[in-house]
C-alpha cells in the first residue's frame, strides 16, 4: 500500500505548477503575445459587472484591430513591432478602473486604451498623467475626462496633458442631438412641442443630459423639454418614473439610459399606453444592441437615437462587421465595437509618425493626427483640438427598422428613410 | 400634484412590494434560524431569474408556472451550500460568516457570467403585456399575479413553520439549538432545510420578478442589499416583519419618484432605514435582544 502511494504521489512543486499555471489561465486573460519587437497597450474596459456587455464588445474590437495591424506588418517605422494588448478589466467599478490602469503600466503598458465608462476613465486619467503613459479614450462621453486636464496644462499646473479622446463629448452628444431632432421634424412635416427627458443617473448620464438641456437652451428649437426625470442606476422598478413621465403629456419621449434600464423602460412606455410620436434617444447605450433587440423586440421597433455609428457605406466597414458577426457570436459591429476598433488604429497611425515609444514623443504625434481611415462615421478626419478632443467625432441618427439598426440621418449618412412619426399601435 | 399620480404610485409601489417581500422573507428565514446574513442572497435570485429564462426560452415554460422548479433547484442549492460550506461556520463570528457568503456570491455571480455571459435578460411572458385599467390608474396583470403568488407563498411557509413537524422543529432550532438537541433534533438537517427554504424562497421571487425585472449576472449585490434593507426594517427574523418591511420600503420608493427626484428615491428608502434604527433599533417586528 505504501508502495503504490509512493510510485503514484504527485511532488508537491508540480501541484503547486500547476496550480500556478492554472490560476493564471483561469485568473488572467492573456495577452496577445508576439515575437520580436513589441509595443505593449493596456486596453482597460468593464469586461465584467452591469457595463459588461458593451465592455466585452470593446475587448473584441481592439482585439480584431490588432491583429490586423499586425497581419499588416505591424508598426513599419519601428522595426515593424507588433502590438501586444494587455487587458484589463473595470468591473464597471470607477476605483478598480484606476486600479487596473496601475497594473497593466506595471505590466509594460507603454499607451493605453480604454475604458467605455465615464466614470472609470476619469478614474483613470489621475494615474496616466502621473506616470506619464498616453492615453487614448476610445469611448466615455463625459466632458471632464480631457478638459480638466487640458485646463491644469493651460494653467501650469500640469506640464504636458497625455490623455486623448476620439469619442463625441457629452456637450457635443447634445448639440447634434437637438440639431438632429428638429430637422428629423422638420423633415417628417411634424411639429411635437412636449420632450420629455428621462436620464440614468451616472456620470454618463448626468453629463448627457445636461449637454442636451444646455445644447436646448442655446438653439431655442420650437419645442421644450417639459419634464426633466432621473433614475438610480440600475433602476429595479420605473412605473413611478413613466407615469411621472405621462402626466406630463409628452409628444416626445428622450431617454438616456443603458442597456438594463432600457429593458425596463420601453415595455413599462408600452403598458402605460403613453400616446407619443416616439422615443427619440439623445444618444446611449441600450437602444440598438443585438442582445437588446433579441429581449426587447417590437418594443425597440422605431425607436430613434442620436448616437455614434459605424460608417456601413464604407466596403471596409462591412468587411470587419462581417468578421465582427462571426467572431462574436452573432452581434452587430456598433458604436462600442467600432469605436475600440477604430482607436487601435488610431494608435497605429499615431506610432508609425512618432517612430519612437517616447511618451513625450508619442503625444506629439496624437496632436498632429490627420487619420482618414476609420471605419465609424466621423464629420471628417480624426483631428485632436486643444482640448484633446476629436470635434470630428459625430453622432448619427439611427432608428430600428424591421428589427435592425440603420444610419437615417443627416442625409449624407443616411441607408434608409426614418418613420416618425411612429405609427399608431 | 396630481391625485392620480400618487394614487398610481401607490399601486405600483404595492404591486412590486411582493417580489420584495418574498426575496426578504427568504433572508430572515436563514437569519432568524441560523444567526448567518446570506450575503449570497441577491446571486441565488439572479440564478433564479436565470432558470426561469432557461425554461421559458429552451423549454417553452412561462415562468408563473415554472417558479416551482426554480425554486426547487435553489432549494437544492441552498442545501448543498449550507452542508458544504455553511454549517462549518455556523457558530464563527458574523466577519468571518460575511466573508465567506461574499466569497459564495462572487462565485455565483461569474459562474453566471460564464454560462449566460454578460448580456441584460429578460423572461417574455404573456402577462407582460396584460394590464387593465380602472379609470386613470393602471393595474400591470404581471405584477398583480407576483403580488398573489408572493402573498401565498408566504402565507404557505408561515402555515409551514406554525404547523408542521418540520416546521416546528425548525423553530425550536431556532430558538435554542442545544435544546432542540436534546429533544432529539437533528440540528444540522434542520438547519440545511431552513437554509434550503430560504433559498427557495428568493428562487422563486426570481423567477416571478423575471418577466418584469431585466437581470444581469452582475445584479446580485443591489438585490442582497435591497433584501438586507427590508429585513432590518421589518426586525431580523420575523417573518411578518419581511413581508411588511418589503412593502413599506417598495411603497417609499415608488412614492419617493413621486414627490422627489426619482433618482432620490433610494433615498427614501436608507432614509427609512435610518429613521427605524434609531426608534426602533430592532426592526418594526423584530424582538429586543435579536
Amino acid at each position: 500500500m505504501s508502495a503504490s502511494r509512493s510510485t503514484t504521489r504527485i511532488p508537491r512543486r508540480t501541484v503547486l505548477k500547476g496550480a500556478v499555471a492554472g490560476a493564471a489561465v483561469l485568473g488572467f486573460p492573456l495577452p496577445l503575445r508576439a515575437q520580436g519587437p513589441v509595443f505593449k497597450v493596456g486596453v482597460v474596459h468593464p469586461v465584467t459587472g452591469p457595463l459588461a456587455e458593451p465592455g466585452q464588445a470593446c475587448r473584441l474590437g481592439a482585439t480584431m484591430a490588432a491583429e490586423a495591424v499586425n497581419a499588416a506588418g505591424g508598426i513599419k517605422s519601428m522595426g515593424g513591432a507588433k502590438l501586444e494588448l494587455i487587458f484589463g478589466d473595470t468591473q464597471t467599478k470607477p476605483d478598480v478602473g484606476r486600479t487596473e490602469a496601475e497594473r497593466v503600466i506595471n505590466q509594460g503598458a507603454q499607451m493605453l486604451m480604454g475604458s467605455f465608462d465615464s466614470g472609470s476613465t476619469a478614474a483613470m486619467v489621475p494615474v496616466v498623467q502621473q506616470r506619464r503613459v498616453p492615453f487614448l479614450v476610445d469611448i466615455a462621453a463625459a466632458d471632464p475626462i480631457t478638459a480638466n486636464v487640458a485646463k491644469a496644462v493651460k494653467e501650469g499646473q500640469q506640464k504636458v496633458q497625455y490623455v486623448y479622446r476620439n469619442f463625441p463629448t457629452g456637450s457635443s452628444f447634445g448639440i447634434k442631438a437637438v440639431q438632429y431632432f428638429s430637422e428629423v421634424f422638420k423633415e417628417a412635416g411634424v411639429a411635437p412641442k412636449r420632450v420629455v427627458l428621462m436620464y440614468c443617473n451616472d456620470l454618463f448620464g448626468q453629463n448627457n443630459a445636461k449637454g442636451f438641456q444646455a445644447a436646448h437652451a442655446a438653439a431655442k428649437p420650437s419645442w421644450d423639454i417639459v419634464d426633466v426625470i432621473p433614475w438610480p442606476e440600475p433602476p429595479q422598478d420605473l412605473s413611478t418614473e413613466v407615469s411621472r413621465a405621462k402626466a406630463a403629456r409628452p409628444d416626445i419621449i428622450a431617454p438616456i439610459t443603458r442597456p438594463a434600464s432600457a429593458q425596463l423602460l420601453l415595455p413599462e412606455l408600452r403598458k402605460q399606453r403613453l400616446e407619443i410620436m416616439g422615443v427619440v434617444g439623445p444618444g446611449s447605450p441600450g437602444l440598438y444592441e443585438s442582445g437588446q433587440l433579441a429581449v426587447l423586440k417590437d418594443d425597440l421597433e422605431f425607436v430613434m437615437a442620436s448616437t455614434p455609428w459605424a460608417n456601413f457605406k464604407n466596403p471596409r466597414t462591412q468587411k470587419v462587421a462581417e468578421d465582427y458577426q462571426k467572431r462574436s457570436g452573432g452581434k452587430t459591429f456598433d458604436t462600442n465595437s467600432g469605436y475600440s476598433y477604430d482607436g487601435i488604429f488610431v494608435i497605429a497611425d499615431v506610432l508609425e509618425r512618432a517612430k519612437s515609444a517616447d511618451p513625450d514623443v508619442i503625444v506629439d504625434a496624437i496632436r498632429k493626427t490627420n487619420y482618414g481611415a476609420g471605419l465609424m462615421q466621423y464629420a471628417g478626419p480624426v483631428v485632436f483640438n486643444e482640448l484633446g478632443d476629436n470635434p470630428n467625432a459625430v453622432t448619427t441618427m439611427i432608428q430600428i427598422l424591421g428589427q435592425k439598426p440603420v444610419a437615417v440621418w443627416p442625409k449624407e449618412a443616411a441607408l434608409q428613410k426614418f418613420v416618425f412619426p411612429r405609427p399608431k399601435r | 400634484m396630481d391625485p392620480t399620480l400618487i394614487g398610481q404610485g401607490l399601486l405600483s409601489g404595492l404591486l412590486f412590494g411582493g417580489v420584495y417581500s418574498l426575496m426578504a422573507v427568504g433572508l430572515t428565514l436563514i437569519f432568524g434560524v441560523m444567526r448567518v446574513v446570506n450575503f449570497a442572497h441577491g446571486d441565488m435570485m439572479v440564478w433564479g431569474m436565470y432558470l426561469a429564462w432557461m425554461l421559458s426560452t429552451r423549454l417553452g415554460v412561462d415562468p408563473y408556472l415554472g417558479f416551482g422548479l426554480c425554486a426547487a433547484a435553489l432549494f437544492l442549492l441552498g442545501w448543498a451550500i449550507q452542508r458544504g460550506l455553511v454549517h462549518r461556520i455556523v457558530d464563527a463570528p458574523h466577519e468571518m460568516q460575511i466573508l465567506l457568503m461574499l466569497g459564495v456570491a462572487l462565485v455565483l455571480e461569474n459562474a453566471a457570467l460564464v454560462a449566460f455571459g454578460p448580456d441584460p435578460q429578460r423572461v417574455r411572458s404573456p402577462l407582460t403585456a396584460a394590464t387593465v385599467w380602472l379609470g386613470p390608474i393602471f393595474v400591470d396583470v404581471a405584477r398583480l399575479v407576483t403580488f398573489g403568488l408572493a402573498l401565498a407563498l408566504t402565507l404557505a411557509l408561515w402555515f409551514f413553520l406554525a404547523r408542521t413537524d418540520l416546521g416546528q422543529r425548525i423553530r425550536a432550532a431556532a430558538d435554542n439549538p442545544y435544546g432542540a438537541l436534546v429533544i432529539g433534533t437533528d440540528v444540522g438537517r434542520v438547519y440545511a432545510a431552513a437554509f434550503g427554504i430560504g433559498a427557495a424562497c428568493v428562487g422563486a421571487a426570481g423567477a416571478l420578478v423575471s418577466p418584469i425585472l431585466p437581470f444581469q449576472p452582475a445584479g446580485g449585490l443591489s438585490l442582497s442589499v435591497a433584501s438586507f434593507n427590508i429585513v432590518i426594517i421589518g426586525g431580523m427574523g420575523s417573518l411578518v416583519g419581511a413581508f411588511a418591511g418589503g412593502l413599506l420600503v417598495s411603497v417609499a420608493e415608488s412614492l419617493g419618484a413621486v414627490f422627489l427626484a426619482p433618482s432620490m428615491k433610494e433615498l427614501v428608502s436608507f432614509s427609512l432605514l435610518i429613521v427605524i434604527l434609531l426608534f426602533r433599533p430592532a426592526g418594526l417586528f423584530g424582538k429586543r435582544g435579536t
